[in-house]
């Protein structure tokens, strides 16, 4: 089967051809190109199940591929590496690969229910751009070195500028468009330094193998291989900070404090775009690129620290917010940087398996939660005030299981997906954190405190859309939603209930049945790789100095029990207030905090602030340094030299009796001058 | 010779021949039919053609196939530099016959018009290989009488004929002063032979001490720098090349410079090599200082013109100064570059070799289109030249790719030999040379724009009056554009080729 593996670039390329097929003609098309588009991602699904079914069936070498497929800068002696687009194919980015084309395959669908049956016009620009999206986002995953990573990880950000602006003829969308481009696009800056500086650092940006950067680098941690490093660091603090520059894009593309700002203006796009850049593209790239270079950021306590802080911290922090919110997707958009807080808690609480766990039960139930609102919003004819809402369980009962069941996950309630994943972020914080590693406590902390406020507002949700008496009359009478929105629900709905079973480590702990099978897959990387999760934990365990604790089958119980019980509580305060046949608005009892999470934390105006209140002065200065000094100068030098041209144009007389006695002076005062320092005379 | 047909020796002069053999094909057509208008102006291009392209396939054949040869007793040497530049000439040739065949289908004695084309490219060819003073002398002559003939070709016309005799009086001026040159370092060296020079310094077999000889280089100097239009050499330029025929003017800037600088890498690398000579007479400081003042006057002064040819010919003897930087920062020591494996005086020969060969078609081409322009009677100001592309598109590109890689900009090739020959230039340690050199190009690039503002931005103010497409010119402008795009990419492969010439002669 490890044929399949040549054909890896093909589940990227599909996209790109219904991408082309879409721009160039999709108006011709009957469904304007949603239906090569729906072909292309549907082909690139089979692709990758058949390659991750190989990954998984497949023993020693072959579980992985890693080639390069065109190099375009090839090394020399002045310039010792080369630069190259190739596919690195291990259980992470097939793993992955599914996940993307899965989404992105409902999605399509989706689309077909929300965009062609809504009437939208500029459709082929529409698919045009989700197939440019998927694409980008699968040659992201497999991409085998970093800077491969960091195009398309950029060409993603492009995709993500014209689809959240697709409406832009409408005041919100290009306002939110540029927003999300520009802040992400400040965080690649650091990213693209930190590219610069890995390639500067090893010569090498390839992310697996015996000559990749994390080995390198580990080699370097040993004394038996030799980097150049910068600023007159230390190799390990020289990779702490390149670390934590490559980690500048990916705070900005998973939506991390402080450049979570873009994400609930991203709401303005079409829902379907929403579901994808949040469930499987945009802004999991962003964790998805910490997973890919783990073994980088496993030598660098530091840098983990960083990153379980940031995580832990955006997890309660988001969560806060989507407490206070009155539109449906933007309480789906906090709880999106909330959950990829966890993740990125995970990854710096040395819960690889974890995070990766959570970045897949979380693609399908926050996709199926996008997808579900956006059959809401069908229904409710583009109104998304969920105090609009009410007593939708009745007329729409697909959405509203479907939906269900992906808060459940969402909130964390056990049985479903989202449970088995939280705990284990949760889990694995703890252990670290009660072994060798203290800090992660308060990374653990904030991340348990986010669980009561995810209940909460998930249920909150849950409660003012679907239950009570219906509020108007669009309620009352929704619109009829079709198969192509109801299928890709179903779909996900049935996932997003049972898909914690590909890793209930609790439950293995418990009866010692080989049941983590993520893990297993996982720890399947061919071992010249060097990105299995063994290797993993021991660089973890070796390099980072993070020990677990034995906190035995009591105190997994007990962890499990304290974040179900907390996430039942949120959930049980949102029942109280909210599941009455007319629910009043409790944020007013907040007080002053109402105002504070209302505005976000003022988030938004402080960052509006730093660009008008200090890039724009510091801009002007510049600007009158420019035209006034720099130009100054220029336009200086140009009358001068205009005058000396004039100048010069007079020596040519056109009489060539000057000519001549001009030619022979100067040759007279060139004999003069080297016969004098010649030694002539 | 060549080992696969056992040519003799002399078959080495083979390129040369064939432009002398042109030469007197051309006369004799014209002594068989002396009224000019019955011999077709077909047949007289297609000669020239032939004979043009003879030359170029049979040097490029040479250069791939067969070794160095001496002939006359090692006063004529056929080595890959001659061959390279033999090559352009022919080059250069081909494209100016045919963009004159529309430019002179009005005027009488095409067939001379020709044959001197062709006499002066047999001088230049000679030039090339010529390895004794003597034979250096007898070839510029070669070239230089052609050419007077050539400037002042259109007799009605009084700028022509103006330019022609200025041209002449400043040429007999330089060859004066290159023979006197040349018999003070014979009377030094007793020796004519470069290698019998070298030699002669070598051994310290002066006669008169050191000044007779310093006088005699720094006069030989003066004949390369008038070949070159090079400062102070130069004030036959600006005029000459406004007042000929415009095909004449691009022959001259880029074939006829090429050949003097190919007499000056051969004269200075071999006959005077400098940790010899040094003590007495540093000429890679004579050439600084011509570097320097070359391009700044040349490109200053273009700077200021109105005139489109006559910021040409400025931008012309601008060129000049670049290319002297590659003697003026040569060593003599064989230090590396900065690329491996190629001694940074091969470096800097084979980037000057290149961009005379980039320089022979973007600017010829650049002179190609102000014929064009004459043929149409546009007129000669900026101003005059406002919209152009309206009528002729094709030939605008053309022009604006000549424009921007004569500036250095990689849309053609001149970026590459540029950027190459700076690249030597600070391997040898004059990087505030390349910083003036930048200057004068960030200088060139303000005129160069100016003509292509003219061409595609501003708006004319009375339409032109075009009724024909002359396919000659036409033909030639879009050859010399394509190959000047083409060699962006085929750089590495002719620069190799350049740079190993260069290297052979080292």
């Amino acid at each position: 089967m490890t044929w399949i593996y040549d054909l890896v670039p093909a589940i990227a390329l599909l996209p790109l051809v219904s991408f082309v097929v879409a721009l160039f003609a999709g108006k011709y098309l009957p469904k304007k190109g949603a239906l090569a588009g729906i072909a292309a991602t549907g082909g690139s699904l089979v692709l990758s199940l058949l390659v991750a079914l190989t990954v998984a069936t497949s023993d020693g070498a072959d579980t992985g591929y890693n080639e390069t497929l065109y190099t375009f800068l090839e090394g020399s002696s002045s310039a010792p590496f080369s630069l190259e687009l190739g596919v690195l194919i291990d259980p992470l980015s097939a793993l992955m690969l599914v996940v993307v084309s899965l989404i992105s395959f409902l999605v399509h669908v989706f689309s077909l229910g929300y965009m062609n049956d809504e009437g939208e016009t500029g459709l082929p620009r529409y698919y045009a751009g989700l197939g440019l999206f998927s694409f980008s986002m699968l040659a992201f995953v497999f991409a085998s070195n970093i800077l491969m990573a960091f195009m398309f990880f950029e060409l993603v950000g492009l995709c993500s500028y014209l689809l959240i602006g697709f409406w832009f003829r409408e005041a919100g969308p290009p306002s939110a468009a540029k927003k999300a481009f520009l802040v992400t696009r400040f965080g690649d800056y650091f990213f693209l330094v930190g590219v610069v500086a890995i390639f500067a650092t090893f010569g090498t940006g390839a992310f697996a193998g015996s000559e990749s950067f994390p080995h390198l680098a580990e080699q370097a941690l040993h004394g038996e291989h030799s980097v150049n490093t910068f600023l007159g660091l230390g190799e390990q603090a020289w990779f702490t900070v390149v670390g934590l520059l490559v980690l500048g894009g990916v705070i900005g593309k998973s939506a991390q404090f402080p450049l979570h700002t873009w994400l609930p203006d991203a709401m303005e796009g079409p829902t379907p775009v929403s579901a994808l850049i949040h469930a499987a593209t945009m802004v999991a790239a962003g964790v998805f690129l910490v997973a890919r270079m783990y073994g980088f950021y496993a030598l660098s306590p530091t840098a983990l620290g960083v990153i379980a802080f940031i995580g832990g911290f955006t997890a309660l922090f988001a969560a806060t917010m989507g407490v206070v919110k009155q539109e449906l997707k933007q309480v789906l958009a906090y709880s999106t940087i909330s959950q990829y807080g966890y993740m990125m808690l995970a990854l710096g609480g040395g819960g690889y398996v974890a995070a990766v766990f959570h970045l897949t039960t979380h693609a399908v139930f926050k996709a199926l939660l996008f997808l579900g609102a956006g059959s809401v919003i069908i229904a409710m004819h583009h109104n998304e005030n969920m105090w609009d809402m009410g007593g939708l369980k009745e007329k729409m009962p697909v959405t509203y299981w479907t939906f269900l069941a992906g808060s459940l996950a969402l909130a964390g309630i056990f049985p479903f997906a989202g449970f088995w994943s939280k705990d284990e972020v949760l889990y694995e914080t703890l252990i670290h954190g009660l072994g060798e590693s203290p800090l992660l406590l308060g990374g653990y902390a904030m991340g348990l405190l986010a669980v009561v406020f995810t209940g909460f507002y998930t249920f909150r949700m849950v409660f003012l859309t679907f239950h009570g008496e219906p509020r108007t009359d669009v309620a009352e009478d929704p619109e009829p939603v079709r198969w192509n929105v109801k299928g890709p629900l179903v779909v996900l709905g049935v996932l997003a209930t049972v898909l914690g079973a590909i890793n209930m480590v609790p439950i293995k702990k418990l009866t010692d049945a080989d049941i983590d099978f993520l893990h297993q897959f996982l720890d399947e990387a061919p071992s010249g790789f060097l990105t299995s999760v063994h290797h993993y934990a021991e660089l973890l365990e070796v390099e980072a100095g993070y020990g677990a604790a034995d906190i035995g089958t009591t105190g997994l119980l007990a962890s499990a029990a304290l974040s179900l019980g907390l996430a039942l509580a949120g959930a049980g305060l949102a029942y109280r207030l909210y599941n009455v046949p007319e629910p009043v608005e409790h944020t007013d009892k907040l007080g002053r905090v109402k105002t504070l999470l209302m505005h976000n934390y003022y988030q938004d105006e402080y960052q509006v602030w730093l660009a008008t209140g200090l890039t724009v002065p510091v801009a002007k200065a510049a600007d009158t340094f420019d035209q006034g000094i720099i130009d100054g100068v220029v336009n200086g030098i140009s009358s001068v030299s205009r005058f000396a041209g004039r100048g010069v144009r007079r020596i040519q007389t056109g009489v060539v009796r000057n000519y001549a006695a001009l030619l022979t002076l100067a040759l007279v005062l060139l004999v003069a001058f080297f016969g004098v320092t010649g030694g002539w005379f | 010779m060549d080992p696969l047909v056992n040519l003799p020796d002399w078959a080495g002069m083979a390129p040369m021949l064939a432009f002398a053999v042109t030469a007197l094909v051309l006369f004799l057509l014209d002594s068989i039919e002396p009224e000019s208008d019955s011999l077709s102006l077909t047949v007289l291009t297609g000669v020239g053609l032939i004979g043009s392209l003879a030359a170029v396939v049979l040097s490029g054949w040479f250069l791939l196939e067969a070794g160095p040869v001496e002939l006359f007793a090692g006063a004529y040497v056929v080595d890959e530099m001659s061959l390279f530049f033999t090559a352009l000439i022919g080059s250069v040739t081909a494209l100016v016959v045919l963009g004159s065949h529309d430019y002179i289908a009005e005027t009488d004695y095409r067939a001379e018009y020709y044959s001197l084309v062709f006499l002066a490219a047999t001088g230049m060819a000679m030039v090339a290989s010529a390895n004794s003073l003597a034979a250096a002398f007898v070839a510029v002559e070669l070239v230089s009488l052609p050419s007077y003939a050539l400037v002042a070709y259109l007799k009605h016309n009084r700028g022509s004929v103006e330019a022609g005799l200025k041209y002449f009086l400043v040429g007999a001026l330089s060859s004066a002063i290159f023979v006197y040159g040349i018999s003070l370092v014979y009377g030094a060296t007793g020796a004519l032979q470069f290698d019998m020079i070298a030699t002669a310094i070598d051994g310290d077999a002066l006669t008169g001490g050191p000044g007779i000889l310093g006088l005699g280089i720094l006069m030989v100097i003066g004949g390369v720098a008038f070949k070159t239009a090079a400062v102070p050499f130069h004030f036959w330029a600006p005029e000459a090349y406004e007042g000929a025929p415009a095909p004449i003017s691009g022959f001259l800037s880029s074939a006829s410079k090429a050949a003097g600088f190919v007499l000056a890498f051969r004269v200075f690398t071999v006959a005077f090599p400098l940790d010899a000579v040094s003590g007495t007479f540093d000429w890679t400081l004579a050439f600084l200082i011509l570097s320097i003042v070359t391009m700044t006057l040349g490109n200053f002064a273009a700077a200021t013109q109105e005139k489109v040819k006559r910021m040409l010919a400025y931008s012309s003897i601008g060129h000049a100064g670049y290319v002297l930087m590659a003697l003026a920062a040569f060593s003599g020591t064989g230090a590396e570059s900065l690329l491996a494996d190629v001694s940074n005086d091969s470096l800097l020969l084979g980037a000057g070799m290149m961009h005379l060969l980039v320089y022979g078609f973007m600017n010829t081409g650049a002179f190609l289109f102000v014929a064009l322009a004459e043929y149409w009677g546009v007129g000669r100001r900026f101003e005059d030249y406002n919209g152009l592309w309206r009528e002729a598109p094709i030939a605008s590109a053309a022009m604006t790719v000549f424009l921007f890689s004569l500036a250095g900009l990689p849309v053609g090739a001149g970026f590459l030999s540029k950027y190459v020959l700076f690249m030597g230039v600070i391997g040898a340690g004059l990087w505030w040379l390349v910083v003036i050199a930048l200057v004068n190009s960030a200088l060139s690039l303000y005129y160069y724009s100016r003509l292509v503002k003219a061409l595609w931005i501003e708006t004319p103010e009375t339409p032109h009056e075009i009724d024909s497409y002359p396919a000659g010119i036409y033909a030639a402008v879009v050859a010399a554009a394509v190959v000047t795009v083409l060699l962006l990419p085929g750089f590495g492969v002719v620069a190799e080729e350049a740079i190993a010439a260069a290297g052979a002669l080292l």
